[in-house]
């Protein structure tokens, strides 16, 4: 007699429990708060004259470090923060001529697309964590710097 | 001999008879052999039955022996109370053990459901130099492009800073 009101409220604290879980989930990957910073890399070098590019913040950099990078020096150029909501793409300038695209394909998996003059150069797509940071670089023409296209997670803005 | 005699010999023998009585039925058993006979038959029996009647001795108290008892009852109830919650208890667990199993199956199934979409990396690019390199500790994935853009972004001259 005892068992089939304990089955009952178990039942319920079950599902409840389920419904919960799923709901947060869902709350916390509905958006994605990101930030997309353009970086100038160089070994010992001082910034181009006249820029006032400063340089990357030290999470950034100590990151940066544990990469097999010959660079010594980031810069930052610019930083542009977005937000993209699930199921849904936003495209960023990191520069005047190159864009870069991001979709939320789940709420954990993002796409990335980096345009050059309108032209599709690089897409991947993956998952990033907060506190994780995705790298795109290449050498600049003259081969003694680099560019690099960082993007990453941020706090929800209160 | 009828009845009536044999009942008064084995009275006689029990010593029930009154004195007056007796005396005759001692002068009776020294006259008639019969009577004799089952006289001796009746003592012979009785000595038996005396002599291999042994009385059954406790070996405690009969006091001792009834609360012995009592507390053997009383031992018995809360072990008796004990093994009516076994089946309760087992109610319960053939209950919990499939909701448990539900559970597992549900948890298993929604890790499985977003490890499999956390864990998706594609790329594809029109550079077939590039490559990728990604460190767990580090909590970096880097993807370097082996030639320069057709407009690096960091050119100066690209840059729309001024």
């Amino acid at each position: 007699m005892t068992s089939r009101p304990f089955a009952a409220a178990a039942l319920v604290w079950l599902s409840v429990a389920l419904a919960l879980s799923e709901a947060s989930v869902r709350a916390g990957g509905a958006d994605f708060n990101l930030q997309a910073q353009l970086l100038w890399a160089g070994n010992g070098v001082n910034p181009p004259e006249g820029k006032n590019f400063k340089p990357v913040e030290p999470a950034v950099a100590k990151k940066l470090k544990d990469l097999p990078l010959k660079w010594t020096t980031y810069l930052e150029v610019s930083r542009t923060n977005f937000v993209v909501a699930l199921s849904s793409a936003r495209t960023v300038d990191v520069s005047a001529k190159c864009q870069l695209e991001v979709s939320a394909k789940s709420d954990s998996n993002l796409e990335v697309v980096l345009h050059s003059k309108s032209k599709e150069v690089f897409k991947r797509n993956q998952p990033l964590p907060e506190g994780e940071i995705l790298v795109l670089g290449g050498n600049n023409a003259s081969n003694d710097s680099a560019w690099l296209v960082i993007l990453r997670r941020i706090p929800r803005a209160k | 001999m009828d009845n009536e005699a044999q009942l008064k010999l084995q009275a006689y023998l029990d010593g029930e008879l009154p004195e007056a009585e007796a005396r005759e039925v001692a002068n009776w058993l020294a006259r008639d052999r019969d009577a004799a006979a089952l006289h001796n038959e009746l003592k012979n029996t009785r000595q038996a039955l005396v002599g291999h009647e042994t009385g059954i001795q406790l070996p405690e108290s009969r006091e001792f022996f009834w609360s012995k008892l009592e507390r053997e009852i009383q031992r018995a109830e809360p072990r008796e109370a004990v093994a009516n919650a076994v089946p309760w208890a087992a109610r319960i667990r053939r209950f919990l053990m499939p909701v448990a199993g539900l559970a597992v199956l549900v948890v298993a199934s929604m890790l499985t459901f977003n490890n499999s979409s956390t864990h998706v990396s594609e790329m594809e690019t029109s550079d077939s130099g590039a490559f990728t390199y990604h460190d767990d500790a580090a909590g970096a994935t880097l993807v370097w492009l082996s030639h320069p853009l057709e407009s690096d972004p960091a050119d100066e001259d690209d840059l729309d800073i001024e």
